[in-house]
C-alpha cells in the first residue's frame, strides 16, 4: 500500500488548472443545456453566446500555446496527463474545428426542424474529449476520452433522426466503432497483464501508464529474453493498432467510412473528417513513439503494407464516384495514407512529425472550406449530394465556386496552394527516411487523385448551369449565404492560398524550422 | 469427496478468451442488430474479466495493481453509455424500417 507521503505527492500532482480549457468546455456544455431549459425563447442569443465563449476558450488556448516552451514535457495527475507544445497546438486545432463545426451546424440546422442546442452541446463534449485524448499518458484516460468521443459521434451521426440514411450510417458506425473499441481494449488488457507479471524482467508497477509500459517492453532479462518479443505483447500491440486503424480509416479498416460520411449530416461529416481523424493520428504517433516504440522493428512491415494499401485504395476507390460526400470520405482515406507515410518517416526523421501536423492543419483548412460550400448546397435530403449539384456553380455563385475550387485544389495538392507544400514536405521526409517504395506509391496516388478532384472542379467551373429543372432531382438547392458564412469561407480560402506561398508562420508554429 | 481446486489465472483467461471469441465471431457472423449489440458487450465483458484476473494474480506486496480494478469501473460506465446510445439508434431504426436485419440496411449505396 502507498504511504501517506506517497499519497500526498500524488495529490500534489493533481494540477486542475492544467485542464482548465477542457473544464471550461464541459461547464459551457452543461450551462448551455441549463440556459436552454430556462430561457427557450432566447435560444439564438444563447447559442451565439456559446460560440463567443468557445472563441474565448480558443484565445486562452492560444495564450497557453505561446507560453509553452518547445521540448518541455509537463506531467500531471500521476502520469495520466502529458502536455507538450504539440498537445497545446492540438488544443487550438480542436477548438478551431469545433467553432467551425458549430458554425456549419448553424448554417445546416437553420432550415431544418432539428434541435440546435443539443448539437452544440455534443460538439462541445466531443471537443473536450478530443483535447484530453491527445494529452493522455495513461490507458484509462486514453480509453475514456476515446469512448466519450466515439459515443458522442454516434449521436451526432444519427442527428437527422427522421432520415433513414442518417440512422443507417449511425448504426454502421455504432457497430464498427464499438467493435474496434472492443479490440483496442482487449489489446490494452493483454499488455496490462503481461507488463504486470512479476516473473518477467522490468515488471511495471503501473502497466497502464504509457511510459512504464514502454520501459517494460524495452527491458531485457538476464537470459537475454526480450519482453517486446513475447507473443502476448505482439497480439496486444496488433489489437491496439487495429483499433486505432479503424478510427483513422486505414485500409483494411476503412469499410465504414463511405457509408457513414454519406449518411451523417454534413457538419458531422466535417467533424469526422477533420477533428476525429487528426485525433486518431496524434494518438497513433503517441503510441508508436511511446509505449510501442520497442516493438517498432516487428510492427514496421505491417504498418508499411497498411500504408501502401491505404494509399492505393484511397486513390482508386473515388474514381467514378458521383456522391460528393462519399468522394470526401474515400479521398480522406488517401489523405490518411499520406499521413501514415509521414508517421512512418517520423521514426527516423525528427522533423517529419511536424510535417504531419502541418499537413493536418492544411488539410483541415481546405476541408472546412469545401464542407462549408457543401453545407450551403446541401439539398433537403442531405445524403444525396451529387456532382451535378455543382454544375456551373462558378457562374451561379462565384463566391461558392471560387472557395470550392481553392479548397478542392488544395486537397488535390495543386501548386501554388497549401496542399501542395504540405504533401511535398511529407514526401521529402519520407525520402530522407528512405521509404522509397512507399514514396512511389504515394506519388502515383497524387497523380490519380488530381483526376477525380479535377472532375469536381470541372463540374463547377467548365460546365454550363442548367436552365430549367429537369425534374429528376438534379435541380440545384438555392443557397442563402449569411455575411458570417461569407467571411468564414473567404478567410479559409485566403489562408489556403497564403499558406501555399508563404509558410513561415504555420511552419514555425508546428516546429518546422 | 473431492475438493474444488482454486481457479488459477489461466482459468479466468480461458473464460475471457471464450467471451472475446464469441463476441468477435458474433459481430462478424450474425445479422440481427440486437444480437450484434450483445456480442459487442461480450467483447467488453471479456476485457473486464481479464483485467480483474490480471489485477488479482499479478498483485504483489510492492505493486498492488489497483489500476486494473479501477479501469474496470470506467469500462462498465462506458459500456452502459454505449448501450444507451446504441439501443436508442436501434429503436429509432426499428420504428422506421420495421426490421432489425443488418443485411437489409442498404440504402447507402451509390
Amino acid at each position: 500500500m502507498p504511504t501517506t507521503e506517497e499519497l500526498q505527492t500524488i495529490v500534489a500532482a493533481n494540477n486542475w488548472t492544467a485542464v482548465l480549457p477542457e473544464l471550461l468546455l464541459g461547464v459551457l456544455a452543461l450551462a448551455l443545456l441549463m440556459a436552454d431549459a430556462f430561457w427557450p425563447r432566447h435560444r439564438r442569443v444563447i447559442l451565439r453566446a456559446t460560440m463567443a465563449a468557445q472563441g474565448a476558450v480558443l484565445a486562452y488556448a492560444v495564450v497557453l500555446f505561446l507560453r509553452a516552451d518547445p521540448g518541455v514535457v509537463h506531467v500531471y495527475f500521476a502520469g495520466s496527463l502529458v502536455q507538450t507544445q504539440a498537445t497545446e497546438l492540438m488544443r487550438i486545432f480542436f477548438l478551431a474545428s469545433s467553432l467551425l463545426v458549430s458554425h456549419l451546424g448553424w448554417v445546416y440546422l437553420q432550415n431544418r426542424s432539428l434541435p440546435r442546442t443539443e448539437f452544440f452541446h455534443i460538439v462541445l463534449v466531443v471537443t473536450a474529449s478530443l483535447m484530453l485524448l491527445v494529452q493522455a499518458g495513461n490507458f484509462v484516460l486514453f480509453f475514456v476520452a476515446l469512448e466519450t468521443l466515439t459515443i458522442g459521434l454516434f449521436i451526432l451521426v444519427a442527428f437527422c433522426r427522421s432520415s433513414r440514411f442518417s440512422l443507417e450510417a449511425a448504426l454502421k458506425m455504432l457497430i464498427t466503432g464499438a467493435f474496434s473499441s472492443g479490440l483496442l481494449l482487449f489489446g490494452i488488457v493483454l499488455l496490462y497483464g503481461l507488463a504486470g507479471n512479476p516473473l518477467l524482467p522490468g515488471t511495471a508497477e503501473d502497466p497502464l501508464n504509457f511510459a512504464q509500459l514502454g520501459a517494460f517492453l524495452g527491458a531485457t532479462g538476464a537470459a537475454g529474453e526480450v519482453n517486446a518479443a513475447q507473443p502476448l505483447a505482439l497480439i496486444g500491440a496488433v489489437l491496439i493498432l487495429v483499433g486505432v486503424g479503424f478510427k483513422i480509416g486505414a485500409v483494411p479498416f476503412q469499410i465504414w467510412i463511405p457509408d457513414v460520411y454519406q449518411g451523417a449530416p454534413t457538419p458531422v461529416t466535417a467533424l469526422l473528417a477533420v477533428a476525429s481523424k487528426a485525433g486518431g493520428f496524434f494518438v497513433l504517433h503517441v503510441l508508436l513513439a511511446g509505449p510501442l516504440a520497442p516493438m517498432w522493428d516487428t510492427l514496421f512491415p505491417a504498418l508499411a503494407v497498411i500504408t501502401a494499401l491505404t494509399l492505393l485504395f484511397g486513390n482508386i476507390a473515388p474514381l467514378g464516384q458521383h456522391n460528393v460526400k462519399r468522394l470526401m470520405g474515400l479521398s480522406g482515406v488517401a489523405h490518411a495514407g499520406v499521413l501514415l507515410l509521414g508517421l512512418l518517416a517520423a521514426h527516423t526523421v525528427d522533423w517529419a512529425f511536424a510535417a504531419v501536423l502541418f499537413y493536418l492543419c492544411v488539410y483541415a483548412i481546405a476541408s472546412f472550406a469545401v464542407f462549408e460550400v457543401m453545407a450551403h448546397l446541401s439539398p433537403e435530403e442531405d445524403s444525396d449530394q451529387d456532382l451535378t449539384h455543382y454544375t456551373g456553380l462558378m457562374r451561379r455563385h462565384p463566391l461558392l465556386g471560387g472557395v470550392l475550387v481553392i479548397g478542392v485544389g488544395s486537397l488535390a495538392g495543386i501548386p501554388p496552394l497549401a496542399g501542395f507544400i504540405a504533401k511535398a514536405l511529407i514526401f521529402v521526409a519520407a525520402f530522407q527516411a528512405g521509404l522509397y517504395a512507399l514514396l512511389v506509391v504515394a506519388l502515383l496516388g497524387v497523380v490519380v487523385s488530381i483526376y477525380y478532384y479535377f472532375g469536381w472542379m470541372r463540374a463547377a467551373v467548365l460546365r454550363e448551369p442548367l436552365e430549367e429543372d429537369p425534374g429528376d432531382g438534379r435541380w440545384y438547392p438555392q443557397p442563402v449565404i449569411a455575411p458570417v458564412a461569407k467571411f468564414v469561407m473567404v478567410l479559409l480560402a485566403v489562408v489556403t492560398v497564403v499558406l501555399g506561398i508563404y509558410q513561415a508562420g504555420l511552419t514555425e508554429v508546428v516546429g518546422l524550422r | 469427496m473431492s475438493v474444488m481446486p482454486e481457479p488459477a489465472l489461466e482459468h479466468y483467461l480461458l473464460v475471457a478468451l471464450l467471451l472475446f471469441a464469441i463476441g468477435v465471431f458474433g459481430v462478424l457472423l450474425r445479422r440481427n442488430t440486437l444480437i450484434l449489440m450483445m456480442c459487442l458487450e461480450l467483447i467488453l465483458a471479456a476485457s473486464i474479466v481479464a483485467l480483474a484476473a490480471f489485477s488479482r494474480f499479478n498483485a504483489t506486496a510492492e505493486a498492488p495493481m489497483m489500476g486494473g480494478n479501477v479501469f474496470v469501473l470506467f469500462i462498465i460506465a462506458i459500456a452502459a453509455a454505449e448501450v444507451a446510445v446504441g439501443l436508442a439508434i436501434i429503436v429509432t431504426l426499428w420504428r422506421r424500417n420495421q426490421t432489425l436485419d443488418v443485411t437489409e440496411l442498404t440504402s447507402l449505396k451509390h
